[in-house]
Order: structure tokens, then sequence, then C-alpha cells
């Protein structure tokens, strides 16, 4: 046991953090709020400075443009990523963490031959097609049609919960390919083109009052079969793997950003007055304590981290215990949020969110923080999970 | 950067659970508990000859030269099984130089005295109650703000009273110094009081993993509404709470462990959040371990309540939560 990283990965570190010094745009350089056309080209921007650098896939495969790198070094990455304060990942993020790690464990030689150096380049941006209005977590209920047409697919349904659907390129889309089968059977992984002629995109306002989200309506949408991921049928399979990287590694280096929230809500703590009419919200035993468990469980979040990369390290494959880490994540961010909402008590109701007061940036974390425990599984999926292939308790 | 178990570390841990299972299981545990002086004489001096005191010694002190983090090992094992007697006394003590320690032919209490209430002196005065393992220890290891020293059970001045302990499987004492002669240890008290706090973070950190396998185990077996009951979405959720409990509860008390035998970072702020996460998974979950056992977990005769009485013990010893997180937020509370 160590908590010592090696020379190697010492000087990983090295190079990563005076590489994310000199590049990284400065927070707010990012454009917000409704206009995703922007976003999307910024993220796009900076994917494109990151792979000219040799710093995008960080541990995709050498021959697709990854840096080939090890799972330690990966989360060493998203530490001094997050330690920078560089770009969160949003629009691309389906692309790099959903789609692209899927091809590569499923998709075809040509498939991956030309997403794989798109996505990593940042020419182009993905989306989700999972989610119906009557599957969600019961994703194996969906019921969008597809029927073999010649050498394509012929698309008819739904789809909803899709974020950035409306400035994608492609969609990861699940669709039924044979109703007659047992429910896990019939579903077949596609790429679908956005641009496709039957594709219809509407936003939905969030209780944010954002629109990243849409639904997705899909009028006998033709994609050719040479775009089905996997085999046909076997859909259920691979998107298993799909969400097997979203409940991966990703979010392991979150501790580092949940530890510098940490610390400026300490700062806040100190500076606003506390709910018992403290001079300091600080001196407040309640809110004292309550920071003092978080930042221990932040701490906690840490070694749970790393204990299970160095596992995966060991093995090659990630452990179940991912799924431990990822409810323990989401549920340790909204104990702060609301955390942050009681430190700073009647002002945070005073703002309608947003980055340019204090009250409203913790106000806004706080109301997306909420999405935590329902995004990539809810938090009562998570625990099916442990519960099942963890625990192994019966189904 | 690794927080697994190596072979060697696998293999030590397999051998103390191996002798655990053997020698004390819960049957043993609640008869040796029932009978004075609360140890098995047979198993203690076993477990002293396989090194369990000198498991990190220097190899010069006749020890087997690993850390704490082994010492964490053996700990997470004797709060799997519940073990009684005075093991984390007993093993701080041969760290201390005591004699007799090391080889277990001596067996010690702690004495946690943080804030020298019996006095900084060499000679100790008033009177200490909730000493955990009093009742078995041959002496008393007490460790004040800046020293370590050491105190026989029959020292002049000094009247032990047995206390009623919530936990049947530990005794509990009072002490009653009056002017009593210690002997100064060549040891700093900061560094042993830390070390147990760790090593009682992984007793409990062994409680919060023991607890959720009964649970699980026994959510597979038992059977209401022709299912067994960890089909349940509440028992099965339940569970999934224990587990991360336990999770969380296990990684910070290895990383402590690391950090202190290494020297690395904040090692007082890695004992703190140890002991913290550790005895509250423990609780929570030996609590949760009664409810998943519904009727049968109520009783004297199943297991669930002796793991949550040791868990308000360990709660207890070095330091409670409260104490814990109130030293995490101290520097934020200064001027």
């Amino acid at each position: 046991m160590e908590l010592r990283f090696s020379p190697d990965e010492e000087a990983f570190r090295a190079e990563a953090r005076a590489w994310l010094a000199a590049n990284a745009p400065p927070g707010g350089a990012r454009p917000r709020g409704e206009d995703l056309r922007a976003r999307r080209e910024f993220d796009l921007g900076w994917q494109r400075r990151l792979f000219a650098a040799g710093w995008a896939g960080i541990a995709w495969p050498r021959e697709y443009g990854g840096r080939g790198a090890t799972l330690m070094e990966q989360l060493i990455w998203y530490e001094e990523y997050a330690r920078a304060g560089a770009p969160e990942i949003t629009t691309t993020f389906v692309g790099l963490n959903h789609a692209g790690p899927t091809l590569v464990a499923c998709g075809s030689e040509e498939q991956k031959a030309y997403h794989l150096p798109r996505i990593l380049r940042g020419d182009v941006v993905w989306c989700q097609g999972f989610s119906e209005p009557n599957a969600g977590s019961d994703l194996a209920g969906l019921q969008t049609r597809a029927v073999i047409e010649g050498d394509h697919l012929v698309v008819t349904g739904q789809k909803i919960w899709t974020s950035f659907a409306h400035v994608a390129e492609f969609q990861e889309l699940l669709v039924r390919t044979d109703p007659e089968a047992p429910r896990h059977k019939g579903i077949t992984w596609v790429i679908c083109p956005m641009d496709s002629p039957g594709i219809d995109i509407r936003p939905i306002t969030t209780l944010t009052g954002g629109h990243d989200f849409c639904e997705v309506f899909y009028d006998a949408v033709k994609i050719p079969l040479a775009n089905v991921v996997g085999k046909l049928n076997d859909g259920w399979r691979v998107a298993m793997a799909t969400l097997s990287f979203e409940r991966g590694t990703a979010f392991l280096s979150e501790q580092v950003r949940l530890a510098r929230r940490i610390e400026e809500l300490v700062a806040v703590a100190r500076r606003v007055s506390g709910p018992r009419g403290q001079a300091r919200a600080i001196d407040d035993d309640e809110i004292a304590r309550r920071l003092a468990l978080a930042a221990a469980e932040v701490d906690a979040m840490r070694a749970m981290s790393y204990r299970s990369i160095s596992l995966a390290a060991r093995t090659g494959v990630p452990g179940a215990e991912a799924s431990v880490i990822r409810l323990f994540f989401s549920e340790l961010v909204q104990r702060i949020d609301v955390l942050a909402m009681d430190i700073l008590g009647a002002a945070a109701v005073e703002t309608i969110g947003g980055a340019g007061e204090e009250a409203g940036r913790w106000t806004e974390l706080y109301l997306t923080g909420l999405s935590q425990t329902i995004g990539g599984g809810t938090k009562d999926i998570q625990r099916n999970i442990i519960g099942d292939r963890f625990l192994g308790l019966p189904r | 950067m690794d927080l697994t178990l190596g072979p060697d570390q696998e293999a030590i841990r397999d051998s103390i659970r191996g002798f655990l299972d053997a020698r004390l299981p819960l049957a043993r545990v609640r008869a040796v508990a029932a009978s004075a002086p609360g140890v098995d004489d047979v198993a203690w001096r076993e477990a002293a000859g396989l090194g369990w005191f000198a498991l990190a010694l220097p190899e010069s002190a006749g020890g087997a030269g690993w850390g704490v983090p082994e010492e964490v090992l053996l700990f997470v094992e004797l709060g799997r099984a519940l073990a009684p007697g005075p093991w984390l006394g007993t093993l701080l003590a041969a760290h201390a130089g005591v004699p007799g320690a090391r080889d277990g032919s001596r067996r010690v209490a702690v004495v946690d005295d943080p804030g020298d209430a019996l006095g900084a002196a060499g000679r100790l005065d008033g009177e200490l109650a909730g000493v955990v393992d009093a009742g078995g220890a041959d002496g008393f290891l007490v460790l004040g703000a800046r020293a370590a020293r050491w105190v026989e059970r029959g020292a002049s001045g000094l009247s032990l009273a047995a206390a009623p302990s919530m936990d049947p499987t530990r005794t509990l004492g009072r002490l009653r110094f009056a002017g009593v002669v210690a002997a100064a240890l060549d040891a700093e008290p900061t560094a042993l009081r830390r070390r147990a706090t760790v090593l009682a973070a992984a007793e409990a950190a062994g409680v919060a993993e023991r607890t959720l396998e009964m649970s699980v185990a026994y959510a597979k077996v038992r059977q209401q509404f022709g299912r067994p009951i960890g089909a349940f979405q509440a028992v099965k959720h339940r569970c999934a709470d224990m587990a991360v409990r336990a999770e969380a509860a296990r990684s910070a008390v290895t990383w402590a462990a690391v950090a202190l035998r290494d020297g690395e970072g904040d090692v007082a702020r890695h004992a703190h959040v140890a002991k913290a996460l550790a005895t509250g998974a423990a609780l929570a979950n030996a609590g949760d371990n009664v409810q998943n056992h519904g009727g049968i977990g109520y009783t004297w005769e199943a297991d669930p309540h002796l793991y949550l009485k040791r868990a308000w013990l360990l709660e207890h010893a070095f330091g409670s939560r409260t104490a814990h997180l109130d030293a995490l937020a101290a520097g934020w509370r200064a001027a």
C-alpha cells in the first residue's frame, strides 16, 4: 500500500499541470446560458486544442488517436483538469465518455476509423437517445421501433431527456428491432445522424430554466444498417457497456472539484452571518460540524476513488465498487448543496440563480445538483445495481 | 499509488481471520465475556505467539517490521470477530516499550487522558471512568497530553472498580488514583493516541463490514411473501447504503493508515476523518443490521445487538464523532 505516485506518474502530473496552467481558458471564458451554438463552438474549439497537444482520449488506444495512458494517469489528468478549473465537459460529454468508449469496445473497424478521430479532434458533438417517455429507469421497456428495409433501418418513435440534441451531429440511439423477442433481446444500438430527414427536435425547459434538454421525434427516419454497433438485437449488451463507462471512472476526479467547493463554502461561512444571529455562520456548531463531515466525506471519496483505480489497475477491469462510489458521490454533492443553501440563509432565495452574484451561484449549483441522482440512472436504480451486482442479492 | 492489499497483506489478513474463526467464534466470545476476566487465556497467548502485538515493531526489537496498515488489518478482523480482550492497549504498550507487552505476558488497558485530568507530573491524582478492558488488565498505559506513563495494576494508591458495560464483550472500569507513582515511558503520547485512533477506527470499519455481510446473508435466505427479503427494494436499498458506508469507512481508514506510516500529508486530519466516518458507519450499519433481522434481531440470542453495542463502545474510544468533527473545523473557526 502506497499513497505516493510513481516517478512516471509524477512526471505525467507535472506535464499535465504545466500544460493546463498555460492553456486552460480562464473560468468565465466559456459562454453561458441559452446560446447553445456558442457553447458548442467553444467546447469543440477547446477539444481541438486538447487534441493538438496530445491530451485528448487520455486512456483511449493510440491507434485511434488516444494517448494510451493508464487508468491511474487518466485519473491524474482528470484531477489536474479539475484543479486547473478547466472547462467542464458538457456538449462533448456523450462523444468522449459514452459513444467513444462504446465504439472502442463494440464498434466495427470502419466505425472506429470514421468516428473516433472525429470525436477526439473536436469535429462533432454526440447526443444520447436512450430514455423514452415510458422507458426511464425501465430502459428495456423502450418502444421506438426500427424495421429493416433493404440496407436501412426505418425508425419511428420518440426519445426524451436528450441533452444538446439540437447542436449534435450524431446520436447513440437505442431502438426495438424485434418486438417478438424478450424485452432485452430485441434492442439495437445504432448511430443516428441527426440531420436525417424525419427527425424533429423540441427543447424542454428544465427546472433551472435552461434549454439543454430536448425530446426527439422520429418519423420514418432511414439509418444505414452499417451504423448498427455490435449486432442487430444485441443492443442491450452494448448499452450496458455504454452505461458502465458513465458509471465508471470519469466522475472519480470530481473529489477535486468538491474539495474546492468546500474551501469556498468555508470562506462564505466565515463571511456571512449565522442562522442563530452569530456574526459568522462558521460560529454555528451545527454548520461547522456539517462542513467538517462534508470535508471528511470528500476525503473518503478520494480514498475510495484511488482504491477503486488501484484495484482496476491490478485486475484490468473496473470493479463493481464504482457504482458504490457513484452513489456516494451523487448524494454527497447534494448534501453539500443543501448545506450551502443553509449557510447562505434567506439570501439563497432572493435570487433567480446565476453566476453573477454569490447567492445566485450556490442556488444554481443546488438546482443543477438535483439531476445528480436522476441522470445516468436514478439513485434508486444505482441502489438496485449495488444490491444485485455488488452484493449478489436476489432480484 | 496503490490502496489495495498485496499478497503479503492478504496472507496476514487470512491468517488472522482463520485464527479468530477457529478460536474465537461468536459462541466462544459470548462464553469468554460471561466469565472473568473476559479474556480467553489460551487464545491470547497463541495470538501473542503469532506476533500480533509486534506486527509493526522493528525487527531489531523482535517485531515483524510491518506498519500501521498491517495493524489496521488486525483490528478490522478483531472488530469483525468482536474479539474480547485488551488488544489495543497491549499493542500500544508494546510500542511504548512496556515490558511484557510485546509477548502478551502483560495485558494492558489504556487510560486516555489528553487533558491531563490526572496531572502532568510523575504522581497521578484523580478519578477516570470508562477505562475499556480494565477488568483483565495487568496494568495501565496512561496517555497524558505530553507524557506516556505506566502504572501496575497493584500500584499503591490505585483502586479499580468495575463499571457496568453496555457492550457485554468488553469490560469497563473506573480508576481512582491517589498519589500513584507512575513510571515515565520513552514514548510520544500524541503519536500513540493517533495510532490508537486509527486502529479504533479500523475496528469500527470491521464492524461496519461484518454487519453488512450478516445482513446480506440473511436477506438471501429469509423468505417473506414467498420471496427472499433481499429481493425487496426496501431491504436491498438499505443493504446498498450499508455497502456505501462500509466502503467509505474502509477507504478512509486505509488512507489514514498509509499516511501515518509514511508521514504523508496532514496525518492528524486523516485520523480525524477515519475515526469520524468509521464510527458513523459502524453505528449506522449495526443499527440497520438489527432492523434487517426483524424480530430475531431484537433478541439477546442473535448477534446483531453485540455489534451495535461494540459500535457505541468504539464511538467513545479516543474521541467521539463530535470531537473529531470539531477538531476538523477548529482551523476554520479561528478569528
